[in-house]
Formats: structure tokens, sequence, C-alpha cells
């Protein structure tokens, strides 16, 4: 009876215990992180020439770039002031602010398992720097090294207190130099011709080369761009989506297309398209002032114009715009710009110091500059809309003002791609185009001055105009706000005087989510953060 | 395509075809094709509005002041839509004529001299006729750079061998019948055979087919408009008043009316082609009657 008792006793305990591991197994089975399921979709106006983030420098590829690779700093949601720490443990900036210490973390691989290294971010930076790219001109008269296996130094030949802003650019995401040199990529002095790893990047075939949530499936400038989860990812917030979809979507059609789909981004709605939805209650609606700056250009070089070089007809165009008119084309909550540097950054001029339209001082300047009825073509990107402003409305109403004081004006649209070609190699006479910050920080903005890059695709080379150049080289070396921002203001207003600029809005941004999405607020810097965006 | 227009289908009627003008359809299309034809003549006269000033409330919605609205720059949109006949309505006339000239003579020759000419000839026609016609002329187009005259090119490029096809076929079939080889007998040159015995019997259908490719050509050249490859900015055409307006689906005159004028043109040219065509050969109609 005992034995029997004692039999059944046993396997009674056996039974319980199988059922509590049981248990216990379903309910860590129900505790364990759910492979994600959800596709996030991204709709987006595209301005994208490569996904090779040293060669990267358009917004859509800051979407793109920032789910893929990790830079040393980043941003938390539409914070743009102060960079938060990413691949970093800690580091320090010289008392001069030329030398930076970077110690980055020692749990960081990339996609394939490599680990992340000081080595990486040297190959990256010094990629960055020899490509000669767009966006080399981030870390110009910088110097790099690694000291030991997880320091980076960067040593910049003039204080630079921007740089922990410079460092969040998608354009410094660091890259596994070993598998980009095994694809054909280089960081050495001369890589502008011998780089030949851009195919590789643009190809699904480049997972392995970044060390963010994301890998790059499919790749394409005109329709679409995919990305799926990083199985490997170093970091604790892994990837929220299944997919993330990166579409090409004109404005109109993105205003469709987030009034009835789920996990859903329009990042290109105007103002006057936002205002169709604010009642919608499936969506969020956010608009504020947009960082982009459209702006008109007179190339300054007498080879490629005859008539933009003239300051009376540059003068001319000035006063001859009808700002307001213009600021209209972008719909409520558009403004004028009175310099290049935004609203909302250092530096930027107040309202009052905006140029007026003054016709009788315009068909003077025009009669001064003795072009007569020789017709200058405006040229744009007419398949491009920015805030929902499209280029060529922009373009037509510039056209019509100009008219209006005496100038003949053509239009001359094209692609994208094809203006933007022509317009980086200096090539274009007359212009509409637009910036958008690379930091926020009125630093970026040089870019403008004589010599430097946009300065450059103007005609507008180093010495042209020693006042404000020498008033640039101030800036770069001044660190207090209060005299940066006076250098700035003085820097504009020379500008205004006598560049070959014509700044003319900064537009709404519009920013649309579906509710069901958490953390999708608009990042002037990445656009989106696909990194923080997920499913409620 | 157009071609399709010719594919023979048998029909038994009744009795005889009653003239074009006692057709309701071809009524219409006559009516509405004349319509727009003195609407592209008196532009001018007809548009309440300059189509290119900016001088009014942008995005005003339809009203008295303004029947189709004002797009976003505040231009009148039925002026635009008015002058925009000015555009589309020529030019399909012109490079409509032209791919007839181009396509009659080369389809001419083909049939008369037969051998290689015709061997070269049909082998280019199957070229052109094995890209759909909107890719090559969307192709041709972006080859020889945006812009109207060079989309009206790229369409003539894509629209005469239609013309070389039909006129091959029926002067194959007229050059083997008697009265001709009579007078090749005679001793009648090659140029007078094909002007005066030939000619004749051909222009009938080529007109008919004429006709019809008026609404293709349309069609064409507002498609490519559209796509940023003919008519620019800020001129006044319906392809890109269309394009203009699927930017703002909030406003929806701005792209509903040319679209409309689109339509309507159009659906005029093909009713008057089919009407025509009725009337010219009775044998051949899409008609609704055959068993």
């Amino acid at each position: 009876m005992n034995r029997f008792r004692t039999r059944w006793g046993a396997r009674a305990a056996l039974a319980a215990v199988a059922l509590v591991v049981a248990a216990v197994a379903a309910s860590g089975a129900m505790t364990a992180p759910s492979a994600p399921t959800a596709t996030l979709v991204i709709d987006r106006s595209f301005e994208i020439k490569t996904a090779d983030p040293q060669r990267a420098f358009e917004p859509t590829a800051a979407i793109v770039d920032r789910g893929i690779y990790d830079t040393f700093f980043t941003y938390r949601g539409g914070d743009l002031a102060h960079p938060v720490p990413q691949l970093i443990q800690s580091w320090k900036a010289s008392k001069d602010a030329k030398t930076f210490t970077f110690n980055l973390r020692r749990n960081v691989h990339f996609a394939d398992g490599t680990r992340l290294t000081a080595a990486d971010a040297v190959f990256s930076f010094r990629r960055l720097i020899n490509l000669k790219g767009n966006p080399s001109f981030l870390l110009d008269g910088i110097t790099v090294s690694a000291r030991g296996k997880y320091t980076v130094v960067l040593r910049s030949k003039a204080p630079n207190a921007a740089l922990p802003s410079i460092l969040t650019n998608t354009s410094l995401g660091v890259v596994n130099s070993k598998l980009v040199r095994k694809h054909g990529g280089t960081s050495a002095v001369g890589a502008d011709t011998k780089d030949k790893a851009e195919k590789w990047f643009n190809s699904s075939s480049s997972r392995g080369a970044g060390s963010g949530p994301y890998l790059l499936q499919r790749y394409s400038t005109t329709s679409q761009i995919t990305l799926v989860p990083n199985p490997r990812y170093w970091g604790s917030k892994k990837a929220a989506f299944k997919t993330v979809v990166v579409r090409n979507m004109i404005a109109p059609t993105q205003l469709i297309n987030i009034q009835r789909g789920s996990h859903e981004v329009a990042i290109d709605l105007s103002a006057d398209q936002a205002q169709t939805i604010r009642g919608n209650k499936r969506v969020n609606v956010r608009t504020r002032p947009s960082t982009w700056t459209f702006w008109l250009f007179a190339n300054n070089n007498p080879d490629v114009s005859s008539i933009t070089p003239n300051k009376h007809f540059q003068a001319a165009v000035r006063y001859a715009l009808d700002y307001k008119s213009i600021v209209s084309v972008a719909g409520p909550g558009a403004i004028q710009a009175p310099g290049i540097i935004p609203s909302m950054f250092l530096g930027a001029l107040p309202r009052k110091d905006a140029i007026k339209q003054n016709l009788a001082k315009a068909r003077t300047e025009l009669a001064a500059s003795g072009i007569g009825s020789r017709t200058i073509t405006l040229e744009f990107p007419s398949d491009l809309t920015i805030n929902g402003v499209p280029f060529a409305s922009l373009a037509q109403r510039v056209q019509a003002n100009l008219q209006a004081a005496g100038f003949h004006v053509d239009l001359g649209g094209a692609t994208v791609g094809t203006w933007l070609q022509k317009y980086r190699d200096g090539k274009m006479a007359f212009g509409l185009s637009l910036w958008g910050p690379d930091y926020p920080d009125p630093l970026d903005y040089l870019a403008f001055m004589p010599g430097e890059l946009v300065g450059v695709r103007a005609g507008w080379p180093a010495g042209s105009d020693p006042p404000i150049e020498k008033l640039a080289a101030k800036a770069r070396i001044t660190s207090k706000a209060s005299a940066r921002l006076t250098i700035y203001r003085q820097i504009q207003r020379r500008l205004n005087a006598v560049g070959p600029f014509f700044p003319l809005l900064q537009p709404t941004q519009v920013f649309v989510a579906t509710k069901d999405l958490k953390n999708a607020v608009f990042n002037a810097q990445y656009q989106v953060d696909v990194t923080q965006v997920a499913p409620r | 395509m157009s071609t399709l227009a010719f594919r023979m289908r048998a029909r038994r009627r009744g009795g005889t075809t009653r003239p074009a003008w006692r057709q309701p359809l071809a009524v219409a299309g006559g009516v509405i094709a004349i319509a727009w034809l003195v609407v592209a003549i008196f532009a001018p006269f007809i548009a309440p509005h300059d189509p290119l000033a900016q001088t009014f409330t942008p995005a005003q919605s339809p009203s008295g002041a303004h029947l189709f609205g004002t797009d976003e720059l505040g231009r009148d949109v039925l002026s635009r839509v008015i002058y925009g006949a000015r555009v589309s309505v020529p030019i399909a006339l012109l490079l409509v004529s032209l791919a007839a000239l181009i396509g009659g003579l080369v389809g001419g020759l083909a049939g008369y001299f037969r051998g290689i000419v015709d061997g070269i000839s049909m082998r280019t026609v199957d070229l052109v006729f094995a890209f759909p016609p909107i890719i090559l002329a969307m192709v041709v187009a972006a080859v020889l750079g945006r812009g109207l005259r060079n989309a009206a090119l790229a369409i003539v490029v894509v629209a005469w061998p239609s013309y070389a096809r039909v006129v091959r076929g029926l002067v194959l079939s007229v050059g083997d019948t008697e009265y001709v080889e009579s007078a090749r007998l005679l001793g009648a040159s090659a140029r007078r055979t094909l002007f005066r015995d030939v000619l004749p019997n051909v222009a009938g259908p080529v007109f008919v087919l004429a006709t019809l490719d008026l609404a293709n050509a349309i069609l064409l050249l507002s498609g490519l408009s559209f796509l940023g490859l003919g008519a620019q900015p800020p001129q006044a055409e319906w392809g890109s008043m269309v394009a203009n307006g699927a930017q703002y689906f909030q406003w929806w005159w701005m792209g509903t009316f040319p679209g409309l004028a689109i339509f309507t043109a159009v659906l005029a040219f093909n009713f008057l082609g089919d009407s025509l065509r009725d009337f010219f050969d009775p044998q051949t109609s899409w008609g609704g009657d055959e068993r």
C-alpha cells in the first residue's frame, strides 16, 4: 500500500513539476520579444542619388541611411539642439575646440558580426573626405586618427564647436571597413577616382556594411527603397517593423495614401493639403516652420553666362521679385526668407531686414545692366516638390514677377537628376534652388561664401568678395553665441547686397503620420528617424 | 492603334448606308470637333482673361467670375483651357498630316515598286510597330529634349507606319487592277500612275485613318505633356494642365476641366472618323449588327 502510494505520489510530483516547467516555458514564450509584423510606409517625393553614406547627401538618403548606419551622435525626436551619443560612450573636446577625442562603445558590431572599432570610423571619415563628394565638406579641415582600438581623435584646423552636431549626419555613418574594401571601397587619397563601392552599397548585397537596426533589401531611386530588420543588431532597441518601405510619391498621392493607410507617414504635404485632413481621426497632422530655404541664384561666372554676372542684373532681379506673392505659392504658414539662414537658427536675419520689392529700382537697374531684350532661362527641377511646394509653380511665379519688371525670362524645367548635375557642375546660369541644413548650425551656411560649395556652383570663387570672406573667416573661429549672431547677420546683409543669391521663402513643414505609430515626428536631419518609430 | 480601325469586319446591312451627316454620332462628333476648331482659331476673342496672367485669387472654385475656377497661381482655368485648344488641335492636325504624307509616300512606293523597296520599308514599319506608341514617343521626346516641337516630332515618328501599312495594302490591290496595268503597258510613268490612277483610290481610307488618328495624336500629345516631355510651363496645354491639377487634388477643377477638354476632343474625332469610314466604305465598320 505504502509502495503504491509512494509510486503514485512520485508520479504526481513528476507531473506537477512537468506542469510547472511547461507553464514557465509557456510564459517565457509569451514574454519573449515577438518578431515585428507590421510594415512602415514612408511616402516621400524622392531626392536621392545614392545610398552610399559617404556619397549621399540628399534628404531621402538620410531616411534610408539612418536605419542602416549608426553615427557617433544622433538626435531624439524632433530635437536638433542636443546631439545624443550613439556609437560613443564618452567624449571630450579641447578648450580651443580644435581636438575632439571619442571613446567608442565596445559592444557594437556590424550586421555580419564584425566588431565595430576605431579603424572603421577612421576609414569611414577618411573615405568621406577623400571621395570629394557632396558631403565631403562636413569634415573640411579635419584630420582623423585612431588611438588604440576604440578611440578616435578628430583634429580641426579651426575651432569647430559644431562638430558633435556635424557627427549626427548620416553621411558620417560608420561603415564596415573590411567589407567595403573587399567590394572596391577605399579611404585613401584618390578615392574619388579609385573607390568603386557605390554600386555595391546600392544593392542588397551590402548587408553587413552597417551596424544599424535595418538592412537594405531593395533599392530604386525612382520607385521605392525597402529595409528589413538586422537580426544581429547590437542595440537594445531592435527594428520595430518587419519592413520599412520608402516610396517615391508626389504630394497629392501622399494625401490620398495617408488617409487610407496604416503605419504610414507622409512628409511632403503642403500646408493647403494638410488643411483638408485636419479633422481626420486616423492621422496626426503637425506643422512647423521648415528648415528649407528656397532661393534663386545668378551665376557670377562670365564663362557660363554673359548676363547673370552683371551686378545691375542681379540687383534688378533682387528688387523685381514680389516676395509676398512668391511666399503665397507655398500656402499658409510659409514666410519670406530674409536671409539664407532659416528663421529658427542662430544668426537668422529679423523679418525687417528682408528685401522688399521695388519695381522702380528694379527697372533702373535692369536698364543700367544693358542686357536689353536678351532672354535668360530660369532652370528648375520640374518634378520636385518640397514641403508641398512644386518647383514648377514657384518658377512660374518668379517668371511672372520678373516679366512684370521688364525681364525676358524663359523657363527650363528638367528632371531633378539632370538639374542637380548641371547645378553642381556650376554650369547653370540662372537657377531656382533650395538648401536644407546638413547640421543645425549657421556654420553650415558658410557654404554660400565665395570659394565654398554653393558659392563655387554659383560661379563665386574665393577672392570674389574679400569683406564677406573676412567675416566668414571670423565666423568660423567665434564660439560665443552673441558674437556669432552678430557676425552671421552681417554676413547675410552683405550677401543680400552683393551676393549672387536671392533668398525667397521658407515653406511650412507638414508632417502627417497615422495614429497607430508612436515616436513618429519630423526631424529636419533625418526627415523621420526609422529607428525610433514603432507601432502602437 | 489606328490600324485596328481598319480590321475588316463582315457586316450585313439591310439597305444602303445613311449619309454621314444623318448619323447622330457623326453630327455630335462634327459639332464638337468644329466647336474646338472655332475655339482654337478665335481663342483670343473667346477667352475671358489672359491665360498667363497671375492676377486673380489663387485656387478659387468655379463661380460666376471664373466659370472653371482659378489655378494655384491665380490664373483663369477657362482661359487656359481655351488657349490649350490652340496647342492641341492645330498641332494634332499638323502632325497627322505630316505622318500621313510620310507614311503615304513610303507605303505608296513600297506597294508600287514591291521587291526590295517593299521589304526594307515594311521591316522598318514592323520595327516601329514592335514598340508601344507611348513608350516609343517618350523615348524619342526624351532624346530630342523637352518641348512641344520635339513632342510633335516624336508623335510623327510613331504615327507614320500606320499610313505606310494601309497605303501599301491599297496600292498593292489597286496596282493589280486592269486599268492600272493598262496604263503602265501604255508607257505611263510611275509618278503618273501613282498620282493619277492609284492616289484617288487610296485617299478615302487614308482620310478616315487620319481623322481617327487626330484623336490619338491629341491624346498622345497630352500624354507627353502630362509626363513633362511636351509643353513646358507656363504654356497652357491640356496635358500639362492635368499634370498640374494632379499636384492639387484638393482643388479638383484644376485638372478636371482640361481633362474634359481632352475627353471631348478625342471623342469627337473618334465619332467623326467612324462615321467617315462608314461613309467611304460601307462594307467596313465597327458596327453593332454583325452576327
